[in-house]
């Protein structure tokens, strides 16, 4: 969960970096080398992903059969006919093409060496000019960006569908790898924004960032909430509006209990509050403000991740033993709560300092850049 | 390439260099140029030849559509070949192609206007006129198919004694709603953008009608510094109010079909998907509509090829999220294990259908792809044939999703056919009618370019251009197309 936490985080990065050269943007050059930075963590990322690949290759600890269902499917096993472990049975055998353990790890291979050379390619670049100045490289990356861009949706859509919608192999939807990108993106901005903001309060590149980039990021940060309630919604409306039994499990098991209250709590603190709090000006201008917002945002887009992630994970520990009762269910949810705290530290610690590694080792802003004089001169009028 | 940017009498901007901003419009262009130039459009004597046959050609067809109309009232919805299963057919397929179309404008004035895209000055004004006139098509076609029209009111949320309410849990009612205040607002934001551009055309009028006429729909313009920060104001509020419509538009008309539990139409990625095609089509529309009008009238030099450029990008973009789309959809289709989803998709690629299914995807899919070379993006037959495909495409992906569902769902002993009668076509062809002349008029009367607007993105605006401000209507003018030939 933490994982795909960070892996959204760099992706937004990604995109951004490689949006801002598709379309020859000027006013955000100042804040690209902070995308490219966190961006450049997926090297790292692609290090942090070997527990959960490595687990799903060798289906080794047994629990990873709990995490990823599928992995635990076994195509000759007997099941008594007409039941609902007949047809997952069934359905399982036909996605056995897609959902074995080979072919998931030549994915993700696949998806972080695309993404690392991406990265090497748009942020290696970028570094080159501070020294060399050379505009070619910006017509370079600006030539590449629009199959990098295509490059980049497919990877990320599979690598959401991989990682997340496989939690449930018996659901799908369409519209999944839409979803991740959108949170990824409302994750990126808000710590794009709270770099900037915090980078700007430490003293470093204050001549360079202003308060119009605070704007701007602000703005890309609201729009991206509102995109994803967009998403989320359509997922959501369309599928209990048919009640199609195979697609309403995945919100069934979110709407009952304490889960209730979470996707409430999810509706109301990833976009409804942000929404009214940040649609007008003088917010996304306020340096202080925008930095309760953004850091808000990342907490609530972590828990976009843990909504996606927990449900199943809880499913499989009670299927698992039916006959846990209440205080030991509880004492799991306490473990688990500790265990998700722990790990996002460690994951995201280790994602910070590689961030920060990132940071020190390029200058803060691409300073030979083409455009960086209207990035300079750049006022949202 | 000599000083003002022609190469062989052709005003060339497409050329990229890091370092500097190409120019929008010509560098040496006066403010009265641009004036000049937008206004001759509307006030020269008589419009070009070519104006009057097309003029000629859509009220033709408008009258078919009236012809055509009267005949369906008068004898009944059985002229139309549906039937059960395919109860919508061309129809509503008529219906989404022109809601799709309505939406390049918004995003032009709005989306565009919001990510600071100052290309989208040269084409908005017309592209917005495009989206209106698209709408008008698109809500005749649910108003006409119900059958019973004169219940139509009906749709309308209006108290009566009997205490009868349209269904609120339809997304069809949706529709009304959604369409209807969208075309409000693309209507309010196309006038009120145009003001400050009747205000110049009254300020020229020769006429008495013409200056009543523009004088009336200028609301008292002057042009003062309080009308400016007014106008400038009410025109980002509106442009931020339409940037979620054009979300939201096809989003619910996309939920007329997702809703459902149809194989092949309830999926959860139909409102982006929806969206996404909705501007590609429309793009499509703004480049088979601008290509001709900037030859016609010797606009050339205000859309540029840059412009033409970037609306190719456009389209290549949202063509790219269509085509993903379709692939997402394929690839759910199969990993679902929905025995009547993989059906449903592999009906369309072979059964009876598959005409129109790859008449889809080489128009939209394939066809595109040649914009990813630029030579294609920068020459003007490819260009042109490349957005005739598109729009013939994206009609046949309505056509595809709507029919090919309907006509074969989950009981084989309800599947069926469907092929279109006589008066179904001729309505077709004569909702273009209606489109075609309502845009030609808006060519003659009103003014096709955003002249203000342009005027912003021009150096001169900013103080750097060297004549910014020495312009003397009295003066005889040198017009630029005309020098054309002795570059």
């Amino acid at each position: 969960m933490s994982f795909c936490f960070c892996l959204s985080l760099s992706l937004g990065g990604l995109f951004f970096t490689i949006l801002q050269h598709l379309t020859r943007a000027g006013w955000s050059v100042v804040v690209r080398r902070v995308a490219e930075n966190v961006a450049g963590v997926l090297p790292v990322l692609a290090v942090l992903s070997l527990p959960i690949v490595v687990a799903v290759a060798a289906g080794w600890p047994d629990s990873i059969k709990d995490v990823y269902e599928w992995r635990g499917f076994d195509p000759a096993a007997h099941v008594a006919e007409a039941t609902p472990a007949a047809t997952a049975h069934h359905l399982l055998l036909k996605k056995q093409a897609f959902l074995n353990p080979t072919f998931f790890t030549i994915r993700i291979a696949g998806y972080f060496i695309i993404w690392w050379w991406l990265v090497g390619f748009f942020r290696g670049n970028s570094i080159r000019q501070d020294e060399t100045g050379d505009p070619g490289l910006t017509s370079a990356m600006q030539s590449r960006s629009a199959l990098s861009m295509v490059l980049f949706a497919l990877t990320t859509t599979f690598a959401a569908v991989d990682f997340l919608m496989t939690l449930d192999p018996l659901w799908f939807s369409t519209i999944f790898g839409v979803y991740f990108f959108s949170g990824g993106n409302v994750g990126f901005f808000s710590l794009l924004a709270l770099t900037m903001c915090l980078l700007h309060r430490a003293g470093r590149a204050q001549k360079a960032l202003s308060i119009e980039h605070f704007h701007d990021v602000g703005k890309l940060m609201f729009a991206f909430i509102v995109f994803w309630a967009y998403i989320g919604f359509s997922q959501y409306m369309l599928i209990w509006y048919a009640n199609l039994p195979e697609e309403t499990g995945w919100y069934l098991i979110r709407q009952e209990g304490s889960w209730k209250l979470m996707s409430l709590f999810l509706l109301l603190g990833h976009f409804v509050a942000p929404f009214l709090a940040l649609v007008s000006r003088w917010p996304k201008r306020d340096p202080s403000t925008l930095i309760a917002a953004a850091a808000w945002m990342l907490l609530m887009h972590w828990f976009d991740m843990f909504w996606l992630v927990f449900p199943h994970a809880e499913q499989s520990v009670v299927s698992a033993d039916p006959r846990l009762d209440t205080i030991h269910a509880a004492a799991l949810v306490w473990t688990d709560g500790l265990q998700c705290v722990t790990c996002l530290l460690g994951v995201g610690g280790i994602f910070v300092w590689k961030m920060a590694r990132n940071m020190a080792s390029a200058s803060l802003i691409p300073t030979r850049d083409p455009r960086l004089h209207e990035s300079l001169a750049f006022e949202n009028i | 390439m000599d000083i003002s940017g022609r190469v062989n009498g052709e005003f060339d901007n497409t050329w990229d260099d890091p370092q500097k901003r190409s120019p929008l419009v010509p560098e040496h262009y006066k403010f009265g140029d641009v004036t000049e130039q937008v206004c001759g459009v509307t006030e020269a004597w008589r419009p070009p030849k070519a104006w009057y046959v097309a003029f000629a050609i859509s009220v033709s067809l408008l009258g078919l559509l009236g012809a055509m109309i009267v005949y369906l009232f008068f004898t009944g919805v059985g002229v139309w070949n549906l039937n059960n299963p395919v109860g919508w057919g061309f129809d509503i397929t008529n219906f989404v192609v022109w809601v799709g179309i309505g939406h390049a404008g918004t995003l032009i004035s709005a989306i565009l206007f919001l990510f600071r895209q100052k290309w989208r000055t040269a084409i908005n004004r017309f592209a917005e006129a495009m989206t209106i006139f698209a709408v008008i098509c698109a809500l005749l076609f649910p108003g006409i198919h119900v059958g019973r029209v004169w219940l139509a009111y009906w749709m309308g949320p209006l108290p009566n004694q009997m205490a009868m309410w349209p269904n609120f849990r339809s997304p069809l009612l949706w529709d009304v709603f959604a369409v209807g205040t969208y075309f409000t607002v693309s209507a309010l934001f196309w006038y009120c953008g145009m003001i400050p551009d009747i205000a110049t055309l009254r300020d020229r009028a020769k006429g008495p009608i013409r200056r009543f006429a523009y004088g009336v729909l200028s609301l008292g313009w002057t042009g003062a510094a309080r009308h400016w920060h007014r106008f400038e104001r009410a025109y980002l509020v509106l442009a931020a109010l339409s940037t979620p419509l054009v979300l939201s538009v096809h989003s619910v008309v996309s939920f007329d079909f997702a809703t459902s539990v149809l194989p092949g139409w309830h999926t959860t990625i139909f409102p982006p998907y929806f969206v996404a095609g909705a501007i590609f089509g429309g793009f499509a529309m703004v480049l088979t509509l601008a290509i001709p009008a900037r030859q016609l009238w010797g606009l050339k030099e205000i859309i540029t090829a840059r412009h033409l450029e970037n609306m190719c990008k456009i389209i290549l973009a949202t063509g790219s999220m269509v085509g993903y789309a379709y692939g997402m959809e394929f690839f759910i289709a199969w990993y679902s294990g929905n025995p009547y989803e993989s059906f449903t998709f592999l009906a369309r690629a072979k059964g009876p259908f598959a005409w129109a299914y790859w008449t889809m995807i080489s128009c939209n899919v394939l066809a595109p792809q040649l914009f990813w070379f630029r030579a294609c993006r920068r020459s003007i037959p490819i260009m042109f044939f490349v957005a005739m495909c598109v729009n013939v495409g994206m009609w046949f992906e309505r056509f595809v999703i709507i029919v090919t569902s309907l006509s074969s769902d989950y009981l084989p002993a309800n599947w069926g056919g469907y092929r279109p009668s006589w008066v179904e076509i001729c309505t077709l062809l004569g909702s273009i009618g209606l489109f075609m002349t309502l845009f030609l008029l808006f060519i003659r009367f009103l003014p096709v370019i955003a002249m203000a607007e342009i005027k912003t993105v021009m150096p001169a605006a900013h103080g750097t251009g060297a004549h910014a401000f020495d312009y003397n209507p009295d003066e005889p003018k040198e017009h630029p197309q005309v020098s054309e030939g002795r570059q």
